[in-house]
């Protein structure tokens, strides 16, 4: 078995001194991360790339530190949704339902538990499943062609607006927004300079890591600003802290069902986090029986998001390593950074670089284990940071951001451009765009447009090649599904809605 | 309306971009598409998302999930862009330390910090975050105005 040699190998790489003690850092800065308001995996991400540059990190070591922050941020979002009813990001939403609840009947310590165990459980499967399937899938993308890639990504971005739910045109345009911001700069292939107006400071095209940080951590500084709340009082964590055996076999099913079904969403391409804990949190109030508790402290609300959270999260991993297609926007910034370090994920990277791919699989193994052990007992402590006051925080938030701004190009003209991104972001946040969607176009645009234009090189110019093998038509017939789906969708919500007038 | 307003913007801005991205050509090519095609495709499809915009009716069932803005947020909200502006243009011209201590505090009352709190605040950040970064992590910061204490 070629696949767990690889494994074995990759656990000797994640478990040397060096990347398990980076792990460890890594879990717990991310929970710490997560845990403030302002800060989520995203930027959480994006702020250690300059860093771990600056550190000289090698690759897989810096790719094990980023990929330990991230899970540890989404375990961070819970602690804040479940003891103040206040999620730190979009996917930690529905943990509240039912959380807050518990929390409040003095089940705080049993949710924060129960929740960690979710966790790992998720991301125990969804890493088996990231194990089993990507090297398939890497064997089977070596038979990508550009033309194949640039469909693949068409797809990419229809699935993100098909499964943005109810507001799918403002997903694509602002996927559209970002494609577009991909072309400023200078043009790779014939050194024409496009957008930049004359600026130099453009003429290398909008940095990553500014991108990120405007738009996610300047926009969000400014919204805090809205919630005018000082250090609103947390929901203490007493009583027992750990669930029982009882407790446990309670949410099993539920955790191995969402653990599925939010492995499947995150490898989708665009759908992320927010929706696999959506969906597996509606399928399983279905499921339950009639004198359920949901949203008023079930303990299976709580565990089918967090399972699916945290399978998503290491399931959107397979389309980042195998085709360099990012599944959500924090795998987007992890491509960022694996880009920095001159590295291409894709299916070459499986066979060119096994130590980095499968050390960062083990890592994730490490992490979700870590995850679990450090938190029971570092609860309290995990706790009390959230007493933090806002004018404290967010003045250190906002230093550190520019910081880590400044530290890609030392440039003051990036500083100034966050702040413009940011200001735009604010703007788009406050009339219901998506900010994930620009990321994940942005990153996706540079490769979408290469791919064209090598396909189109290929042909000398014929705009067949894109329909001319069967891994197209698929692909395209997916595309089709994807537009045809959400309209389907919106034309029996409206049929019923009719019914139900003509009923009444 | 705000909806439609941006719609119009949006409108304008691909059309203006458009414009401008007409006259990108390559003086030698080796490749059947240029460096204006894609852009001109994408700016054609932003056009398009802003025409929707502006004709789609507003949407009764529509769910804002942000608070609605008013005059005292958004009064807020411009001195924190302006404290922002302020703070990228001094970062290298005072240096990162006396730039981010008056920055720190400006944020910290803005955010409801007394003003005892905002320059303890202020004060331990700028130092603090500097030996951090500069010394500890090794991001190089700009020392300004402090240059000369440089050991």
């Amino acid at each position: 078995m070629d696949t767990f040699g690889y494994l074995g190998q990759g656990f000797g790489v994640a478990l040397s001194p060096y990347n398990l003690l980076t792990a460890l850092c890594g879990t717990f800065i991310g929970t710490i991360v997560g845990l403030l308001p302002g800060l989520g995996p995203i930027n959480g991400v994006a702020l250690l790339i300059p860093i771990a540059f600056a550190l000289g990190l090698p690759p897989e070591t810096a790719l094990i530190l980023l990929a330990a922050v991230y899970l540890g941020c989404e375990y961070g979002g819970r602690i804040s949704s479940i003891l103040l009813n206040i999620p730190g990001e979009a996917s930690a939403v529905v943990t509240a339902f039912d959380g807050y609840p518990l929390a409040q009947q003095g089940k705080a310590g049993v949710a924060l538990s129960i929740s960690a165990w979710s966790s790992f459980v998720g991301g125990l499967m969804a890493t088996t499943g990231v194990v089993l399937f990507a090297p398939l899938l890497a064997k089977w993308a070596v038979a990508f062609g550009p033309a194949e890639y640039f469909v693949l990504m068409i797809f990419a971005i229809v699935c993100l607006a098909g499964m943005a739910g109810d507001k799918p045109v403002k997903t694509a345009i602002a996927a559209c927004i970002g494609l577009f911001l991909s072309c400023i700069g200078i043009d790779a292939n014939s050194g024409v300079y496009r957008f930049t107006f004359g600026s130099l400071g453009l003429a290398d095209g909008i940095q990553f890591v500014v991108l990120v940080l405007g738009l996610f951590s300047v926009s969000e500084i400014l919204v805090l600003l809205e919630r005018t709340h000082h250090g609103e009082q947390a929901v203490k964590a007493s009583g027992r802290m750990l669930f029982n055996v009882k407790e446990m076999m309670f949410v099993l099913a539920t955790n191995i069902r969402s653990g599925i079904a939010g492995f499947v969403i995150g490898v989708l391409p665009g759908a992320g986090a927010t929706l696999a804990s959506a969906v597996t949190y509606m399928s399983e109030k279905r499921l339950a029986s009639k004198d359920n508790k949901f949203g008023n402290g079930d303990l299976r609300g709580l565990a089918a998001p967090e399972t699916a959270n945290s399978a998503s999260a290491c399931g959107s991993m397979v389309p980042m390593l195998t085709l360099g297609i990012p599944g959500s926007g924090t795998t987007a910034v992890m491509i960022g950074a694996l880009t920095l370090y001159n590295i291409t994920p894709g299916p070459l990277l499986f066979q060119n670089q096994p130590e980095i791919v499968w050390g960062l699989i083990a890592s994730l193994f490490v992490a979700n284990t870590m995850l679990i052990v450090m938190n029971i007992p570092l609860i309290k402590f995990f706790t009390k940071i959230l007493a933090v006051p806002y004018w404290a925080l967010v003045p250190a938030i906002a230093i550190i951001t520019s910081i880590g701004v400044y530290a890609v190009h030392a440039t003051t003209f990036d500083l100034f451009l966050m702040t413009g991104i940011g200001v735009a972001g604010y703007i788009l946040r406050k009339m219901d765009f998506p900010l994930s969607a620009i990321l994940l176009g942005f990153i996706l645009g540079g490769l979408m447009e290469q791919n064209l234009r090598r396909a189109l090189s290929i042909s000398n110019g014929d705009l067949g090649i894109l329909f001319s093998s069967p891994i197209t038509w698929v692909v395209w017939a997916m595309v089709v599904g994807m537009i045809a789906l959400p309209i389907w969708r919106t034309y029996r919500r409206r049929a019923e809605r009719r019914a139900e007038d003509a009923a009444a | 309306m705000s909806q439609r307003i941006f719609g119009v913007v949006l409108l304008v801005a691909s059309i203006g971009l458009a414009l401008s991205a007409w006259g990108y050509q390559a003086p030698f090519s080796y490749e059947p598409v240029g460096p204006r095609a894609y852009p001109l495709l994408l700016l054609s499809l932003l056009a398009l998302g802003g025409i929707y915009l502006l004709v789609k009716p507003a949407s009764a069932h529509a769910v804002s999930n942000e608070p609605p803005l008013d005059r005292h947020v958004v009064r807020k909200v411009t001195t924190c862009v302006v404290l922002l502006v302020i703070y990228a243009a001094v970062f290298e011209l005072l240096g990162f330390i006396p730039a981010s201590t008056v920055f720190a505090i400006g944020m910290a009352r803005l955010y409801g910090g007394s003003w005892r709190a905002s320059v303890i605040a202020g004060l331990l950040l700028g130092v603090g975050m500097y030996l951090l970064f500069d010394k500890l992590l090794d991001v190089p910061l700009p020392l300004g105005i402090l240059s000369s204490l440089e050991i």
